[in-house]
């Protein structure tokens, strides 16, 4: 297995401001509920893998991907197929 | 007619404002303090950061995040900018920024990586660099309020001269026999240097931090590779995951926006 350099991701806050333009409550403190492992955290918590257009949010246990978010010339995008739920 | 008032501010969506620059302090050779007038600011927590827009000529835009400095007890807004040489935002707010300069700003972003006095338990904090900022906005503010919680600072920096908020920290901890400062410089000492001169290790963390049974609210900031390995020494330590807040600055400094 490849290990993945401790460089490239960063906290949940680094996707703070593109996950705040779509949920109206505070969005990092708000708990996230993983599906494939069941870890529940702060969305603050998780580990944010960022490009210039958007971040992945992957759970701090398993890894396994909750958020995708983009913001893109055709509007704001929000995937999260990896999360049972959030909890504000 | 009934007035109804509001017992909390609503949520609100985040609104880009201007910020005008009143002072501007140098507090390393690569790091300046701006301390900004925000007309219609509502108020921060000590943590949360703010994302500062720039708008060129042709209509470039640039955007970062930077942690706010200043506890929510002073009026001007605080933020600690280090040069970041193939930075966008950094080389122009170091380099030209004068004051009376106006510029787009958003926020307060982030209620995770947030420390205020009504939170119970001592306070750890781990620093590295420039990673020191969102931390001071919480020493400022236990300082502000005259709070007594045992608090501890472990900051790391590469030479004495890159000590951000120096004189500050230094005074705040002579007035304060419940505030302990920790200093690691790891690249060039001073003569008669008693401080650490390495980078932050786990014998380090176990010599100075507060135990586990103590239930310390942990907060670490810095390059990702120093977040990395304090919050690990600490997770080995006995100290339990949920109870260490990170925030990493990449592998070149600043948050990512």
């Amino acid at each position: 297995m490849t290990e993945i350099s401790s460089e490239l991701f960063l906290d949940g806050n680094a996707a703070a401001s593109l996950l705040q333009e779509i949920f109206v409550p505070e969005i990092t403190s708000a708990q996230i509920l993983c599906d494939a492992c069941g870890f529940a955290g702060s969305v603050g918590s998780l580990r944010v893998y960022a490009a210039s257009m958007g971040a992945v949010l992957r759970c701090t246990r398993c890894d396994g991907v909750l958020m995708r978010a983009a913001h893109t010339p055709h509007g704001r995008w929000l995937e999260m197929t990896g999360a049972r739920h959030l909890r504000f | 007619m009934t007035v109804i008032e509001a017992s909390a501010t609503p949520p609100r969506r985040l609104a880009w404002q201007l910020a005008e620059v009143r002072e501007i302090a140098v507090e390393t050779p690569r790091v300046k303090s701006l301390l900004l007038h925000v007309p219609a600011w509502q108020g921060h927590l000590p943590g949360q950061h703010v994302d500062i827009r720039l708008t060129a000529e042709d209509g470039y835009q640039a955007q970062h995040s930077y942690s706010i400095a200043s506890p929510p007890e002073d009026e001007l807004l605080a933020l600690t900018v280090e040069l970041v040489d193939d930075g966008e935002v950094s080389p122009y707010l170091i380099d030209n920024v004068r004051a009376g300069d106006q510029f787009e700003l958003r926020g307060p972003i982030g209620g995770y990586f947030v420390w205020t006095i009504a939170t119970e338990g001592p306070l750890c904090l781990i620093a590295g660099g420039s990673g020191i900022a969102p931390l001071a906005a919480m020493l400022r503010h236990r300082a502000r309020r005259k709070d007594r919680t045992p608090a501890l600072l472990v900051y790391s920096s590469r030479t004495l001269e890159d000590i951000i908020y120096r004189e500050e920290l230094e005074t705040m901890a002579q007035r304060d026999s419940n505030l302990r400062l920790v200093n690691t410089l790891t690249r060039k000492q001073p003569e008669g240097w008693t401080g650490y001169r390495r980078r932050i290790d786990k014998a380090m963390l176990a010599e100075v931090a507060f135990p586990p049974e103590q239930d310390p609210k942990i907060f670490i900031c810095g390059p990702t590779p120093l977040v990395e390995d304090a919050s690990r020494f600490l997770v080995e330590l006995g100290h339990p995951f949920p109870t260490i807040k990170t925030e990493r600055f990449g592998p070149t400094g600043g948050l990512a926006s």
